[in-house]
C-alpha cells in the first residue's frame, strides 16, 4: 500500500496535477508518525502509511503557510474525507482545488482510537483516488455510535457539574485543540476577541468553562469527530464526549450527520418548521 | 442574624417585536408579577448567541429566559426558527456539563400575550426559587471579580 | 551532606513534611498523565515515569494569577495586593532539568524588575529531586550541558542506588535545612561507593555550534521548512519549564476588577499582533525561528545561559511532531557544512 500511495504521488507531481502532496511520514519515533508536504517526485519515499497515520491532514488547508505550496493532494482515511464535504459544503474550498487520495483503512492508533471502533467510513465517501482495497461501509446502529456517552449521561447533575469541572480545571488554555481543528477555521477566533471580552483569556475555571463550552459548541452539527482536538489536549480533557453529544443531539434532533452526504443541508444553517420544540412553553 | 429569603435574579433575553411588547402589554395592562426579571431587549431571537446565557450566569444569574415570536410570527421570517435549531443542541449541551436545564427556559409569547409573560415570569421565577441560587457556577468567579449586577465595563460594551 | 533514604520511609517523610506544615508536591498518575500535584499521601507518588506532564514552572509562574485588585469610586481608586500565594513547600521528585529552569529563569525575573511572584515562591519553595534513572527519545538534558543528575537547581538530590534505597545529597542550606528538620526519616549514607542508578541520555548535537550558526542565518530556509507542519498553537511553549512569556488582562466591571496574568506564547499568531492588524511575525516559520532563536541565542546573549534544559517536553506533546532536538541536529548540520 505504501508503494502504491508513493506511486500515486509521484505521478501526481510529474503531471503536475498538483504542486503539493499532503501525506504522513516518519515521526520521532516508530509509534508515531508526522505530517509531510512533497513537493518533489523524488521525495516520495518520505511517504508512508501505518496505524499510527492519526492525523487529519485536512487541516493544513486551513493554514496559510501549507496553502502558499500550491494545489494539494491530500492522502485522507475515511473519518478524514468527511471533513472535504463539510469544507465544500462551507465554501472553505473548492472541489477542483483539492486532489484527494483516499485510503481505505482498518483503524488507527494503538490502542485503537475510539472512532475506529465504530467507523462506518472504512472506504472515503468522495475520493479522486482510491487506494488500498475497497471495503464495505458497513452501517453502524445510533445506540453503537455513541455508547460512549452512555455512562456519563447516566451520572446525576451534580454529579457531571463535578466531572466536567475536575476536567476543565485542567486546561491551560493553549488552544491546541481549536488550532488542529479542520473545522475551526476562523481567522480570529471568538477567544481572541476583546472588545468586547466573551470569553476570559485566562485559564481559571470561569474562563475555562466558557472556553470549553463554546469551542464544542462551535462544532456542533459541524464536527466530523476525528478526534484529533482530544488527541493533543496535552492536559487530556475528554473533548471527544462533548463533540459526541452534540453530534448525537444534532443528530436526533435534524437526522443530520456532518461530511456524509454533499446534498444535505448544514444542520445549524437551516431549519425545518417542525423542528422539536418540547422544551419551550 | 435573620434570615433572607432567596431572592433570584432571572435575565430575560427578549425579541423586540412580540415578547418584548408581550412584556410591555404586562405593564400597561398593570398586571402583577414577581419583579425577578431584568430584561435585555434585542432584535430577535435569531440574534441571541450561546455565550449570552454563558455571560449571564457568570454575572450572577441564577435563571435565563429566552423568549421570542411565536413559529411562523417572526418579523424576519425566520429568525426564530434559527434560534430553535440552536437551543436544540445547546440546551443539551449544558445539561451534559451539570447545569440543570430548568434554569434556561425558553418560551413564545406574542405581542397579545400579556397574560402569558406573566405566568412564564411567576413559573421560572418560582422554579429557579425553589432551585436555589446557582452556586455552582458564581463560585467559578474565584480569580475575577465576584460580580452581582454591576453594570459592565466599558470595553465590555465594546 | 549526605544520607540514605528508604522507599519504605517515603511514608514518614511526607507525613513528616505535613508536620512542618510544608505542603507538599510530587508526581501523580492520573489516567494517562503523571503531573505534579499537591498529594497528602505517600502512596499516591508516581515513581515508574520518566518525566511530568507539566513541568514545574507552574508552581512558580502560574498559568493564571490575580497580580493586584482594585476597586474605582467616583473620585478615587483603590488598589489591593494579593498576598499569601508564597506556600511554605516541597516539590518532592522533579526531575534534574526542571530543577535547573529555575536558576535559569531567576536571571530574567530578577532582570529589569524584580518580579516578587517568581521571587518569594522561588523562597517559600525546597526542591527535592530524583535523578533520572530511565529516559525517553526526547530527552536531550546532556546536549545542552547537563546531565540525568545534575544538581543545579536542587536544595537535596536524590538518587537511586538500589532497588528500595536513594542517596541523599544536599545541595543548599535550604536543603540541609530540609533534611535535619525530617532527621528521624534518613539513615547514614553507606561506607562504600554505591551503585548510583543514573539513565545514561545520548547526546544529540554539539551546543557550541548552534549558536555561531544562528548569529549568521535570521533569515534561511529551514525556518519555514521545518516549520510547514506547526499548527501554532502553543502547547510547545505552555509545557516548556523555561517559556515564560505572559499576558496581562484586566477582568473587570465598571466598578473593580482584577489585573491577571496568564501564560502566553510566541507560537500563537495573535503574540505579536499589532492593533494596526500588521504583525511583524506574520508566519509560523517566523514564530518558530523566534522559539529557537530565544532559547538558543537571545537568551545566550543577554544571561549567558540556554533557555532550554533539555526536557524534551515540547516535542513529546506537539500535536504535529515538531521535534526539537532534530531542529537543532539539523542547525549542527547546517554549520557543519
Ligand atoms: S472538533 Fe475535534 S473531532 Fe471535531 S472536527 Fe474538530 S478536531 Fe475533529
Ligand atoms: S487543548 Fe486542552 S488544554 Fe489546550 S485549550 Fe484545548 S482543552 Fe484547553
Ligand atoms: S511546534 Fe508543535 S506544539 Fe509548538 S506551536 Fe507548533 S504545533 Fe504547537
Ligand atoms: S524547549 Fe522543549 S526541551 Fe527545551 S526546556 Fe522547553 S520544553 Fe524542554
Ligand atoms: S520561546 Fe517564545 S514563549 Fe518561550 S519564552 Fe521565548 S518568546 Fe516566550
Amino acid at each position: 500500500m505504501i508503494e502504491e500511495l508513493r506511486k500515486k504521488a509521484e505521478e501526481l507531481l510529474k503531471n503536475g496535477t498538483v504542486k503539493v502532496v499532503f501525506g504522513y511520514g516518519e515521526g520521532s519515533t516508530p509509534e508515531r508518525t508526522r505530517p509531510v508536504f512533497i513537493t518533489k517526485p523524488e521525495d516520495v519515499n518520505k511517504l508512508t502509511w501505518n496505524k499510527y497515520c492519526v492525523y487529519n491532514l485536512t487541516t493544513y488547508l486551513k493554514r496559510q503557510e501549507t496553502r502558499k505550496l500550491g494545489k494539494p493532494a491530500l492522502i485522507l482515511k475515511g473519518c478524514d474525507a468527511r471533513t472535504i464535504i463539510v469544507l465544500l459544503k462551507e465554501c472553505q474550498i473548492k472541489r477542483e482545488d483539492v486532489y484527494i487520495i483516499g485510503v481505505t483503512c482498518d483503524g488507527v492508533g494503538d490502542p485503537l482510537a475510539t472512532k475506529c471502533e465504530a467507523c462506518d467510513v472504512h472506504t472515503p465517501l468522495i475520493y479522486d483516488d482510491l487506494v488500498g482495497e475497497k471495503r464495505e461501509n458497513k452501517e453502524v446502529p445510533f445506540e453503537e455510535r455513541y455508547a460512549e456517552l452512555d455512562e456519563y449521561e447516566k451520572l446525576g447533575e451534580k454529579e457531571k457539574w463535578e466531572f466536567w469541572q475536575k476536567q476543565f480545571e485542567k486546561c491551560i488554555k493553549c488552544y491546541a485543540c481549536s488550532n488542529i481543528c479542520p473545522l475551526c477555521f476562523c481567522d480570529r477566533c471568538i477567544v481572541e476577541k476583546n472588545q468586547p471580552q466573551w470569553i476570559d483569556p485566562s485559564a481559571h475555571p470561569r474562563g475555562n468553562l466558557s472556553w470549553n463550552v463554546t469551542r464544542a459548541y462551535h462544532l456542533a452539527g459541524r464536527c466530523i469527530n476525528c478526534e484529533e482536538c482530544q488527541r493533543v489536549c496535552p492536559v487530556d480533557i475528554p473533548l471527544n464526549l462533548l463533540n459526541k453529544k452534540l453530534a448525537k443531539e444534532a443528530e436526533k434532533s435534524f437526522n443530520y450527520r456532518p461530511g456524509y452526504n454533499i446534498d444535505d443541508e448544514l444542520a445549524m444553517s437551516t431549519y425545518k418548521e417542525d423542528d422539536d420544540q418540547d422544551f419551550f412553553k | 442574624m435573620s434570615e433572607t429569603k432567596f431572592e433570584p435574579k432571572i435575565i430575560a433575553f427578549l425579541c423586540n417585536w412580540c415578547t418584548y411588547a408581550g412584556a410591555d402589554l404586562a405593564g400597561t395592562g398593570r398586571k402583577q408579577y414577581q419583579a425577578n426579571v431584568r430584561i435585555i431587549k434585542l432584535p430577535c431571537t435569531g440574534g441571541i448567541d450561546p455565550l449570552f446565557l454563558i455571560k449571564a450566569f457568570e454575572r450572577g444569574a441564577d435563571g435565563i429566559l429566552v423568549s421570542g415570536c411565536h413559529p411562523g410570527d417572526c418579523h424576519y421570517n425566520s429568525g426564530n426558527y434559527h434560534a430553535r435549531r440552536r437551543w436544540n443542541v445547546f440546551r443539551p449541551l449544558l445539561e451534559f456539563c451539570g447545569i440543570n436545564p430548568d434554569r434556561i427556559q425558553f418560551s413564545w409569547i406574542s405581542a397579545a400575550e400579556g397574560g402569558k409573560w406573566v405566568e412564564t415570569i411567576n413559573s421560572i421565577v418560582d422554579t429557579v426559587r425553589a432551585l436555589g441560587p446557582f452556586e455552582g457556577y458564581h463560585k467559578l468567579n474565584t480569580i475575577g471579580p465576584e460580580i452581582s449586577g454591576e453594570a459592565a465595563a466599558p470595553s465590555e460594551t465594546g | 551532606m549526605e544520607k540514605l533514604l528508604n522507599k519504605n520511609n517515603f511514608d514518614s517523610l511526607i507525613t513528616g513534611l505535613k508536620k512542618q506544615g510544608y505542603k507538599t508536591i510530587a508526581p501523580r498518575k492520573d489516567n494517562r498523565l503523571v503531573t505534579l500535584e499537591e498529594i497528602q499521601d505517600a502512596n499516591e507518588i508516581s515513581l515508574d515515569h520518566v518525566i511530568t506532564n507539566n513541568s514545574i514552572k507552574e508552581y512558580f509562574l502560574p498559568k493564571t494569577e490575580k497580580i493586584l485588585s482594585y476597586t474605582i469610586d467616583k473620585n478615587k481608586v483603590e488598589i489591593e495586593e494579593p498576598e499569601g500565594f508564597a506556600v511554605k513547600s516541597v516539590i518532592f521528585g522533579s526531575r534534574p532539568c526542571d530543577a535547573f529552569s529555575l536558576p535559569v529563569m531567576d536571571k530574567v525575573f530578577n532582570w529589569d524588575c524584580v518580579d516578587k511572584f517568581w521571587v518569594e515562591r522561588r523562597e517559600a519553595v525546597t526542591i527535592v529531586t530524583i535523578s533520572c534513572d530511565k529516559c525517553d527519545s526526547y530527552c536531550f538534558c546532556t546536549s545542552v550541558g547537563l546531565a540525568p543528575d545534575a544538581k543545579q537547581g536542587s536544595d537535596v538530590l536524590l538518587t537511586k542506588i538500589s532497588n528500595d534505597d536513594y542517596l541523599v545529597e544536599t545541595v543548599t542550606e535550604k536543603g540541609e535545612n530540609l533534611i535535619k528538620e525530617l532527621e528521624s526519616v534518613f539513615s547514614d549514607p553507606p561506607s562504600d561507593t554505591p551503585d548510583r542508578q543514573v539513565a545514561t541520555v545520548e547526546k544529540k548535537f554539539d551546543i557550541s555550534k548552534i549558536k555561531p550558526w544562528l548569529d549568521e542565518n535570521f533569515e534561511h530556509d529551514v525556518w519555514d521548512d521545518f516549520s510547514n507542519k506547526c499548527i501554532g498553537c502553543g502547547a510547545c511553549t505552555f509545557v516548556c519549564p523555561t517559556c515564560h512569556c505572559f499576558d496581562i488582562v484586566d477582568e473587570c466591571t465598571m466598578t473593580k476588577g482584577d489585573r491577571v496574568k496568564n501564560w502566553d506564547g510566541c507560537q500563537f499568531k495573535m503574540f505579536t499582533m499589532h492593533t494596526s492588524g500588521h504583525n511583524p511575525r506574520s508566519t509560523q516559520g517566523m514564530r518558530w525561528r523566534q522559539r529557537i532563536m530565544h532559547k538558543f541565542k537571545y537568551y545566550v546573549e543577554k544571561f549567558d545561559s540556554t533557555l532550554c534544559v533539555g526536557c524534551g517536553r515540547c516535542s513529546r506533546v506537539c500535536p504535529a511532531d515538531m521535534n526539537i532536538s532534530e531542529m537543532l541536529e539539523i542547525i549542527e548540520t547546517e554549520a557543519g557544512k
